[in-house]
């Protein structure tokens, strides 16, 4: 028997019974289509985060310490100060090395702006770095109004601050700001910066860090220096980014202050803007497929339901598949019809869970305003799972079909 | 066409059918039926004398407890399931008391059925299914559902579905069984316009005037052959004159 011909003959049945035929691949349609939208939205998301990075690619990496904390899984970044001037100061003049700005976070209590205004009763809303002029000097950093700040009066905000402050503040404005250690020095806003990472950037202004951070410790060579949590490295070009962090990880390795200041489950890490996008596309990559394998488990569901209507399908046509059989079918005739049958409601239930997942994934990452994204890996993996769903679910009821006893099927009434 | 045949169409020997339901039943027991090409062969009996069984038998639908089925020559016994499904596509056509057309196609695929499944080569399955469907008739219901044709009419589709093969022997159990008179005598001179035409006929049926369309009866009682009735030109009806002439034998 001829594939087009069991293929219409199956066609036939299907369409019979529109409404249970329906109903039999909701089942699918509902697992594929779960999968597919969690895919969309983590592509979008992902495709959201790296744009953002691409946009503002630049030849630019960040030294962090990280950990793995123990009895948990994934891995703890940690701000202890353990980079230290000396470190800075060896890896600027580090082959390729263009500039390196120190990131010291100092705890401010309060910020004052305008006639008396303030924000930020509690740490946290927003927060002060220390750094230098250089920070802003490279293209990973946008200055959209004014310049680096370039005495200790000045400060830099950016853009997240500005929102917080409801725009009130631009170039030129005083805002004072209380230290936790009491201090509390006045600034004039020499410039706003588009510091945003990938959506996450929280408010924050920029100080130089002479004379504001003051947090010392004792380096391993006796003396007593100032310390920062995390650097950031800025190489002359972006085809020397690679060399140029080898030479910087070889240096922290090797030489630094850094590495005798870690502890023992504490690793210095100097990654670029790509290695920190492919850490966390990894990360949403995982999470996706977490989610997608949850909404796969309704497939089983989806298959158990093709196999029970088809089950229900084989004895309703006892009599049918008694007439084919006299008429000269063979077995494999009868399970080719009940297998291309059940496969057919298998990938019409993978096909409409796609254009479901597609659709829902369009509103979600519309909603969020995220790129669309088409998982075609993810498209072509559930229409072959709809192939295989409709295999395994007709297998059985194909088996019974084909053991029917001519002579008993023409038999019933 | 008494002269000793080359070959039978079919040679029954001995043939013995028995059911294990508590009491054996002995559905047949010792049958032994030759149809010879060309010949059109009738049975009849009491309920229950085994002569569906027999048309199980020789149409490949089941097998013999003992006893041996050659269908033109060849012993069906050793034949594989697959094989016997091939030989009921290509050599044999049933026709049902109950028509058993299958309800979701329409009549012209309910005839091209058997050539889905034989599939032979060079064959226009459409083509044939309105030749078959327009000699018995039905030109002009195609494509009509069975739900949507009368009872002969339906009768009249399995007619042409039993030829699409252009089988060796055509099996009918009752075809008249479900049909009132006067569509079941149409339905008999379809058969003796293909019985003219060469085709090998075997037909179960418990009405005398229809076996009389024959040109011999073989009576079952019990499983048993209790005796071969042949029909003279004039003790038989021939389709022509078919549905008027009543009386002739009586009724057994
Ligand atoms: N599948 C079966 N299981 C048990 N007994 C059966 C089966 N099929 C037939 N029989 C028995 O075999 C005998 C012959 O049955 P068969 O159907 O051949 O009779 P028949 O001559 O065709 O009768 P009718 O004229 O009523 O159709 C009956 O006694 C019947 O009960
Ligand atoms: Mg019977």
């Amino acid at each position: 028997m001829k594939l087009g011909e069991s293929i219409r003959i199956s066609w036939r049945a299907i369409t019979g019974h529109k409404l249970r035929s329906g109903l039999t691949t909701l089942g699918v349609i509902i697992g594929v289509g779960a999968v597919i939208v969690f895919m969309v939205l983590g592509g979008g998301f992902e495709e959201n985060l790296v744009e953002d990075f691409r946009e503002d690619e630049a030849p630019v990496m960040q030294v962090v310490t990280q950990t793995e904390p123990e009895g948990g899984f994934g891995i703890r970044f940690v701000d202890a100060p353990i980079y230290t001037e000396r470190d800075v100061e060896r890896l600027s003049g580090l082959e390729g090395v263009d500039y390196v700005a120190p990131d010291g976070s100092i705890s401010a209590a309060q910020l004052r702006y305008g006639d008396g205004q303030s924000a930020g009763g509690s740490v946290g809303t927003f927060s002060i770095t220390a750094t230098n002029p250089e920070a802003f000097q490279g293209d990973a950093w946008e200055i959209v109004q004014g310049s680096a700040f370039s005495s200790e009066d000045e400060a830099v905000v950016n853009e997240a601050l500005v929102t917080l402050l409801g725009g009130d503040v631009g170039v030129g404005d005083e805002i004072t700001v209380r230290f936790e250690d009491g201090r509390e020095p006045t600034f004039t806003v020499s410039g706003v910066v588009d510091d945003e990472t990938g959506g996450f950037t929280a408010p924050n202004i920029y100080v130089p860090v002479d004379p504001y951070y003051t947090l010392t410790i004792v380096g391993p060579d006796g003396t007593e220096q100032r310390a920062y949590g995390t650097l950031t490295v800025a190489a002359g070009s972006v085809t020397e980014l690679e060399a140029v962090q080898d030479r910087v990880q070889a240096y922290f390795d090797e030489e630094s202050d850094a590495r005798q200041l870690t502890e023992d489950n504490q690793e210095i890490v100097v990654r670029t803007t790509e290695d920190f996008v492919d850490q966390v596309t990894d990360i949403i990559d995982q999470f996706a497929l977490f989610l997608g394998g949850i909404a796969a488990i309704s497939l089983v569901v989806g298959s158990i339901g093709i196999a029970n209507i088809m089950i229900v399908s084989v004895t309703e046509r006892t009599r049918e598949i008694g007439i084919m059989k006299a008429v000269g079918a063979r077995k494999r005739d009868i399970v080719q019809l009940f297998l291309v049958e059940s496969v057919i409601l298998g990938v019409i239930g993978a096909a409409l869970g796609v254009v479901v997942g597609l659709g829902a994934g369009y509103l979600g990452v519309t909603y969020f305003g995220w790129p669309m994204a088409y998982p075609i890996k993810w498209i072509l993996i559930a229409v072959a799972v709809g192939l295989g769903v409709g295999i395994l679910s007709g297998l059985y009821p194909a088996w019974r079909a084909a053991r029917v006893d001519p002579i008993e099927a023409l038999r019933r009434e | 066409m008494s002269q000793s045949p080359p070959q039978p169409v079919v040679a029954a020997r001995d043939l013995r059918r028995t059911y294990h339901l508590g009491e054996p039943v002995h559905a047949l027991d010792g049958v032994s039926l030759e149809l010879p090409k060309g010949s059109f062969t009738a049975v009849m009996g009491p309920s229950g004398s085994g002569k569906s069984t027999l048309m199980n038998l020789l149409g490949c639908l089941d097998t013999a407890d003992e006893g041996t089925v050659e269908i033109r020559g060849q012993p069906v016994a050793s034949l594989s399931d697959g094989e016997r499904a091939r030989i009921r596509g290509t050599e044999i056509g049933f026709i049902f008391q109950t028509f058993n057309l299958m309800p979701r196609l329409t009549a012209a695929e309910n005839v091209a059925l058997p050539l889905v499944f034989t599939n032979p080569e060079g064959v226009d399955r459409r083509e044939r299914a309105e030749r078959l469907l327009s000699r018995v008739g039905l030109g002009d219901r195609l494509d009509h559902a069975p739900s949507e044709l009368s009872g002969g009419q339906r009768q009249r589709v399995a007619i042409a579905r039993a030829l699409a093969n252009e089988p060796a022997l055509v099996l009918a159990d009752e075809p008249t069984g479900n049909l009132d008179t006067e569509t079941g005598a149409e339905i008999m001179d379809i058969f003796a316009e293909l019985n003219a035409a060469g085709r090998t006929i075997l037909m179960v049926t418990h009405e005398r005037h229809i076996a009389e369309h024959a040109e011999r009866i073989v009576h079952l009682v019990d499983g048993e052959t209790e005796r071969v009735e042949q029909l003279d030109s004039a003790g038989r009806k021939d389709g022509s004159e078919g549905s008027t002439a009543a009386g002739t034998g009586a009724e057994s």
